[in-house]
Parts: structure tokens; C-alpha cells; sequence
């Protein structure tokens, strides 16, 4: 046993449960941990993220940038080989950076905006030249999610989003892919040929498999067929019964940089909701201690708004913005003019149409919840239940709702994932984006300066406008913060080490005998 | 006491059918008046078992609604999807079935073939679809079961009217100068209807389990107090707290159960057969 808790063992083969299949491998055309949970061991970024958070070097070595923030060099890593055999070069670089992440993929379209062309005056050394200053920091926090490199090789010159390597990926990664069989399971097999050497990876092969009733994911991980189950793929249920089992581990550790908001979305569109007053008043009508202990087990904590506690360089301590108060949320529904004459009564004349997102049982037993609380001080909700293309239609495109739960994944800088959420502009239809109506030109003007600002104290200090700000007009309440959570097997090894680890390459993991 | 109550009364089935209907109904009636609160609610703290808290006698489920107030309102919904879903299918069947088995000829061939059209899809396939297009508000769901089941019962009654057009009864009524309307409802649907009322027990129970199912799915309105909801619901919590999914299962288990006896014992009462035994 002694050898099972320090040396690492070669061999044995790793099953992941998966609960939803997006049937893309590859990351730099679709940011989703649903794609990085499996193609991220096979296709690496340029730089991913150290146990303490902080960007360490995969494909790049060392980077530097001008004082301007218009050019960032990074130096890319010798005697690296894609699966094929073909040498590793910045070539690949420029092409995924221009081609992929600025063309097609989903947050780098933003991130890459004004990114202009990559230069490569050798094969190791790729420069990215912006026409706007780009912070450092943005840039290196960003690239673990919106930097994988994919051969130039083997895409230049067809159509990218319908290339066969997109569900039978090529990469530098320290598996190869074996098989896909859509529906049933993902393989990969151990790459021998891995830069990193030292007998790296341990495992012999890794197997995704696509099980997407969560009773069915328990009855897996309890019987041993499979060691993980990533990203909260089981029901909360399931999920604190088997934390009191002495085989599996179940925390949100490893999870970190993937901390999620569940959120109300208010449509500004909806003559009531378009006054403040009232927004602020249905925040206070949500008793969310209670949601968040009996509802999700204790697994979630009171939002503070649109910047999660968990990110070590724009967060700062404030208490819950919205706290439950049934008082002083009817007065100020009687004050907004939105009285009831009898307690009976309703105080708007339509009921508030709710669009649950069916992201789970956070988002949809939040929509219960809301429907219930909102009831007490007679605002009647009533939920209309789609599935997910109707859903994300009939908000995000029809803007057809008033109120809307939802998913707000923070993904390491807030010009990532969430000034998206507040900024006008967004086209029409994109998902998870600010399409509720919001407009404060004062909102606008402090992302804006936020996004190119090169100071990373004063980048911080303007994101703390930007969170004042958003607490303060709240057009979408981050209500509940949580980390996804992992249940495991306690043979699984050195995982769970880092704050995107379910991400990561999982080189170095490996299994204890059973 | 005409002689199809008495066969009625005599049949174990239909007495033990009955009496489960008249607790459902009861069930349904009292509901208002038992547990004013909206059964949608919070009632308290989720997943309290049965039992635990006297002022929940069947406990809460993970959504913290009481599960008790939850079964008396839900058997309102299952009795008027089951009522009104059944007198759209039996509607349309009848009328369907009576115009295709009466002219016969081309009119019989062309609503046949509609009718083969419908019943080639399956029932729940269809019904998704219905719900998909038109929304999953109550009306449209007690109508889209309707619309799904009516098939069995017309074709049910276009075999009855083409075994009773050409009786003599019909026949010398069509000589006395009856018009097509007055003969196909004054003389031949009522001959045809006893069948079609035995069936039509039959469709109530579909329509509650159709319901049910459609709600265990997420797809059913998620306003109304629906059994099959609080399954889909309980669910998530199957391993640890099944009573959530069990006791309303059991409730569907019991009216689906009712719907069915009750149709046993009218078959039994209606059946001409027996009559004669009798």
C-alpha cells in the first residue's frame, strides 16, 4: 500500500463517465469542458495552468511582451512531434490562431478581435501582433481554454468545421485517439513518442464513456467500471450518498477555474421588469441559504456577483449583494407602484414566464425554487419547460421569456466569459450572452477600458466597477457560486491537483492497483 | 334496476373498479378543502420521509413540495386529462368511425386510409411531436392525447355500423323515408355504442398514462400538480429517497387500475352475450 500512496505505477487503463456528447474533439474550434474533458489528453494548448493557478508553459517554453501589449513573443518547445510524426511548429501556431480561435471559436472571436497576424521568423518562435493593447495577463489566463494547437498540416486547405481530425483528432498530447463510436465511447491508447518523457503518461489507456442517465452513472462508478466521474455528472442525490462511501472521493477540488454561477435572468423587455426597484426586489424574495442547503446539499455558496470568489485576480471580498429579506421585498414592489390588495391578490396583471434552462437539476430546481419564493409575495410565475434547442431559441433568439435560469461559467478572466453578459452588442441568438435588454452606456464604457487596460491593478480596480455596477442595476442575479464537482475512485492518482485538472493532459495520472 | 346494473353490481371486477374510482374522486373533490395551500408550494425542508413531521403525513419531495397535498390535487389532473382526453378521442372516433361504416364505398376508403396514417406512427411519437409544435400547456396536452387515441375507437364503431346498416331494422327505418343524419344517430350508433363504451374506459386509462409519462419526461406543464411530474422529479433521488417516485406511481397505479375494473365490469354488464346468460 505503501507503493500505491507515493511511487506511481505504469499501465492500466482509465474509465471516464460522461453525461453529454458534444461530437466535437476539437478544442480550438469549441470551448466547452465538455471537449476538453477528453481531447484536451490528446491535443495540448500553448500554456495551461500550475497547481497554485498561475499560466506554466505545455507547447510554449517562455513568452514576453512589449511594454505596448500589441506584441506577445512565445517561444515554442523543441522536439515536440504530432501523432502522425510530423515535427511540431509555429506554423501550427499561426494557423490555429488565425484560422480556429479567431475565426471559430466560441469566446475567442472576442478574446482574438484585434488580433492581426502571427509571425513566425522560425520555427519556434511564434509572435502574435495586436492592433489593440492586449493585457498579459488576459491573454496567459486565456490560452489553458482558448489556445489549443491543432496540426496546420493536416487542416490547411479544407474546411475546418467539417474536417474528419474534429472527431479523430491529431495532436501533441500524451494520448493518441484509437476509436470514437458516437453514442457509446471514446478510446485513447498511451503515446509513446510524449515530449515529456520520464515515462510519461502512466496509463495505458483512457476511456470515455457516454452514459447519460446519472442513476445509471452511479450504478457505474459504484460497481468499478468506471474511476471518474467529472463536471457533476451525477444527481446531488447520488452525489452526497457517495461522499459517505470510504471507496470514492467526492469534492470540488481540481475544479477551481471552472466555478459556475446559477442565475436568474431578468428580461428588461417586461414593462415590470424593466424598473429596477422591482429586479432588486425579486433578488430579496430568494431565500438562497435555504435553496443552497437543502436543495443542492450544501455544494454551492451565496453568489457575490458576476466574479466568483475563486478567481484569485479580480476577486474581492463582499458579502452576498441580495440578501433574503420577504419584508423589504414587498415594500419595495408597493414602492415601484406594484401593490396588492389583499393577499391573495397578484400585484402584476400577467404572471412572469419562466424559462427554466434544462441544464440539470441546479438550473431547474432553481426555477422551481424562484416560482415558489416569488409566489409568497404575489408575483405568480409560470415555467414553460423546453428542451435545450428550444430553450436557448426562445431565450437568446426570441427573447420570448421573462425570467430565465441559467449557467454562468466563469472561465479564469472576466473579458473571457462575463463582460458578454453585460455588454450591449451582442448579436441576436448567441448563447449566454447579455440578451435580456440591458443598456447602461456607463457599463459599456468601463468593459471597454477594462479590456485593453495593461495595468493590472488598474484592471483589477476597474473590475470592481464593473461589479458594482452590475450588483447594482442586476438585469441577471448571480444568485449561487459552485465548483463542479468530481466523484472518484480512491485509486485514481495525482489528480484532481490543479484548478482546471479535468481539463488538463493527465500525463502523470496513474492507477493504484485495486 | 334494469338488468345491465344488476350484471353491473354482480361483477367483482367492476364493484372493486368502482369503488377505487369513487376514492379517487373523492380524492379529487376534497382536495380544496383538505390542503388549501397550493400543492406547488414549499411546505417545508425537501426530503422529509414519511412520517417524520406530523403536519406532512407522506413527507416532501426534493423540491420540498408536500407530497400529500401533491397526490389529492394531482388526481384532479388525472381525472380531467383522463375525462377530457377520452371524450375528444371517442368524439372524433365516433364520428369518424359512424360516416366511414355507414356510406361505406370511397368515403370509407378515404377516411380509412387517414385513419391507417395515424395509427402507423406510434402513439407517443406522435404525442411528442404534438407537444413539441404546440406547447405543453394542459388544454393542449388533454388534446393531443385526444387526438392520438382515436383511432381504436373508430375503428371500433365503423366495424359495428357495417355489420348494422344492412340489418332489417335499419333497412325498413330508411324505407319509412329517415334521413341519413337521423338514422346514423337515432338508430344505428346506439346499437354501436355499447362496445365503444367499454373501450372508452380503456382510452382514460391510456390518456392518464400518456400524461404521466410526458411529465416524467419534463414535457408535460410543469404549472399543474401532475403524478407523472413528481416521478420525473424523484427521480434524481430514486436510491436514496424512492418513496418520492414510489407513492405517487402507486396513486396511477390505483386509478389506472380503477379505469380498467370499471371497464371489465361494464363489458361485462354490456356484453348482449351475457345478457342472455343471465
Amino acid at each position: 500500500m505503501a507503493a500505491a500512496q507515493g511511487t506511481p505505477q505504469r499501465g492500466g487503463t482509465l474509465t471516464v463517465q460522461i453525461n453529454s456528447e458534444q461530437r466535437v474533439l476539437n478544442p480550438a474550434i469549441q470551448a466547452s469542458t465538455g471537449v476538453y474533458v477528453m481531447a484536451s489528453k490528446m491535443v495540448e494548448p500553448l500554456v495551461d495552468l500550475d497547481a497554485q493557478g498561475e499560466p506554466v508553459g505545455v507547447l510554449a517554453e517562455s513568452w514576453e511582451s512589449a511594454p505596448d501589449g500589441l506584441t506577445h513573443s512565445f517561444r515554442l518547445r523543441r522536439g515536440v512531434t504530432w501523432h502522425d510524426g510530423k515535427d511540431f511548429t509555429s506554423k501550427d501556431v499561426a494557423f490555429s490562431a488565425m484560422e480556429c480561435w479567431k475565426k471559430i471559436l466560441n469566446y475567442g472571436t472576442t478574446l482574438y478581435q484585434f488580433l492581426d497576424r502571427v509571425e513566425t521568423p522560425d520555427a519556434h518562435t511564434a509572435i502574435f501582433k495586436f492592433s489593440r493593447p492586449m493585457p498579459q495577463g488576459l491573454l496567459l489566463r486565456a490560452l489553458p481554454d482558448l489556445g489549443h494547437v491543432i496540426p496546420a498540416h493536416v487542416y490547411e486547405g479544407t474546411d475546418i468545421r467539417a474536417n474528419p481530425a474534429n472527431t479523430a483528432p491529431i495532436g501533441t498530447g500524451p494520448f493518441k485517439f484509437v476509436q470514437y463510436e458516437r453514442g457509446q465511447f471514446l478510446m485513447a491508447e498511451r503515446n509513446p513518442n510524449y515530449w515529456r518523457g520520464n515515462g510519461l503518461p502512466y496509463l495505458d489507456r483512457i476511456v470515455w464513456r457516454f452514459i447519460p442517465d446519472r442513476a445509471a452513472g452511479a450504478a457505474a462508478i459504484e460497481s468499478g467500471q468506471v474511476q471518474l466521474s467529472p463536471y457533476s455528472s451525477l444527481s446531488l442525490s447520488d452525489i452526497a450518498r457517495l461522499s459517505k462511501d470510504p471507496r470514492f472521493t467526492v469534492s470540488t477540488k481540481g475544479n477551481e477555474a471552472n466555478t459556475a454561477h446559477t442565475v436568474m435572468e431578468m428580461n428588461l423587455r417586461r414593462q415590470e421588469l424593466s424598473d429596477v426597484r422591482v429586479r432588486r426586489a425579486l433578488c430579496h424574495a430568494l431565500d438562497l441559504e435555504f435553496f443552497i442547503e437543502n436543495f443542492l446539499y450544501g455544494y454551492a455558496k451565496l453568489g457575490t456577483g458576476p466574479i466568483p470568489s475563486s478567481s484569485a485576480a479580480f476577486y474581492v471580498p463582499r458579502p452576498a449583494p441580495y440578501p433574503f429579506d420577504r419584508a423589504r421585498a414587498e415594500r419595495m414592489l408597493d414602492e415601484a407602484g406594484f401593490r396588492r390588495a389583499s393577499r391573495g391578490a397578484q400585484r402584476f396583471a400577467q404572471p412572469l414566464k419562466l424559462l427554466p434552462a434544462p441544464w440539470g437539476e441546479y438550473t431547474l430546481n432553481f426555477a422551481t425554487f424562484i416560482q415558489q419564493s416569488l409566489r409568497e409575495i404575489g408575483v405568480r410565475v409560470e415555467i414553460e419547460a423546453r428542451d435545450a434547442p428550444g430553450f436557448l431559441t426562445g431565450v437568446y433568439r426570441d427573447h420570448n421569456f421573462d425570467l430565465t435560469t441559467g449557467w454562468h461559467q466563469y472561465r479564469s478572466d472576466p473579458a473571457v466569459s462575463t463582460t458578454v453578459w453585460f455588454r450591449t452588442g451582442s448579436p441576436v441568438g448567441a448563447p449566454w450572452t447579455n440578451q435580456y435588454g440591458y443598456n447602461n452606456p456607463e457599463m459599456d464604457r468601463v468593459i471597454d477600458a477594462a479590456a485593453t487596460e495593461l495595468d493590472a491593478g488598474h484592471r483589477k480596480a476597474l473590475y470592481q466597477d464593473f461589479v458594482r455596477i452590475a450588483i447594482e442595476d442586476v438585469p441577471v442575479h448571480m444568485a449561487v457560486e459552485h465548483a463542479f464537482i468530481s466523484v472518484y475512485s480512491k485509486r485514481l492518482m495525482s489528480s484532481h491537483n490543479t484548478p482546471r485538472w479535468a481539463s488538463s493532459s493527465w500525463a502523470d495520472v496513474w492507477l493504484a492497483p485495486a | 334496476m334494469s338488468p345491465a346494473v344488476r350484471a353491473y353490481l354482480r361483477s367483482p371486477a367492476g364493484m372493486i373498479g368502482l369503488l377505487l374510482l369513487l376514492a379517487v374522486l373523492g380524492a379529487a373533490l376534497s382536495a380544496g378543502w383538505l390542503f388549501p395551500r397550493d400543492p406547488l408550494s414549499l411546505a417545508g425542508r425537501p426530503l422529509q420521509w414519511p412520517g417524520q413531521n406530523p403536519r406532512l403525513p407522506l413527507g416532501t419531495d426534493n423540491l420540498g413540495r408536500d407530497i400529500a397535498s401533491f397526490i389529492f390535487h394531482g388526481a384532479r389532473v388525472s381525472l380531467l386529462i383522463g375525462l377530457a382526453a377520452s371524450a375528444v378521442a371517442v368524439g372524433i372516433g365516433v364520428l369518424v368511425g359512424a360516416v366511414a361504416g355507414f356510406y361505406g364505398g370511397w368515403v370509407d376508403d378515404l377516411l380509412m386510409r387517414i385513419t391507417e396514417a395515424f395509427q402507423t406512427v406510434p402513439n407517443f411519437i406522435l404525442l411528442l411531436v404534438l407537444v413539441a409544435v404546440f406547447g405543453s400547456e394542459l388544454s393542449v396536452i388533454t388534446v393531443a392525447i385526444g387526438l392520438v387515441g382515436w383511432t381504436a375507437p373508430c375503428r371500433l364503431v365503423r366495424a359495428e355500423f357495417l355489420s348494422l346498416r344492412n340489418r332489417e331494422f335499419v333497412l325498413a327505418a330508411r324505407g319509412l323515408g329517415m334521413r341519413d343524419a337521423r338514422l346514423i344517430l337515432g338508430e344505428v350508433l346506439p346499437n354501436a355504442l355499447p362496445p365503444v363504451i367499454v373501450y372508452a374506459s380503456v382510452v382514460m386509462a391510456v390518456a392518464i398514462l400518456l400524461e404521466s409519462a410526458l411529465a416524467f419526461l419534463g414535457l408535460s406543464d410543469p404549472n399543474i400538480a401532475s403524478w407523472g411530474n413528481m416521478i420525473g422529479a424523484g427521480r434524481s433521488v430514486l436510491r436514496a429517497e424512492w418513496y418520492v417516485s414510489a407513492i405517487p406511481g402507486l396513486a396511477i397505479l390505483v386509478t389506472v387500475l380503477a379505469f380498467s375494473l370499471v371497464g371489465q365490469g361494464l363489458n361485462d354488464a354490456l356484453n348482449p352475450r351475457m345478457q342472455v346468460a343471465a
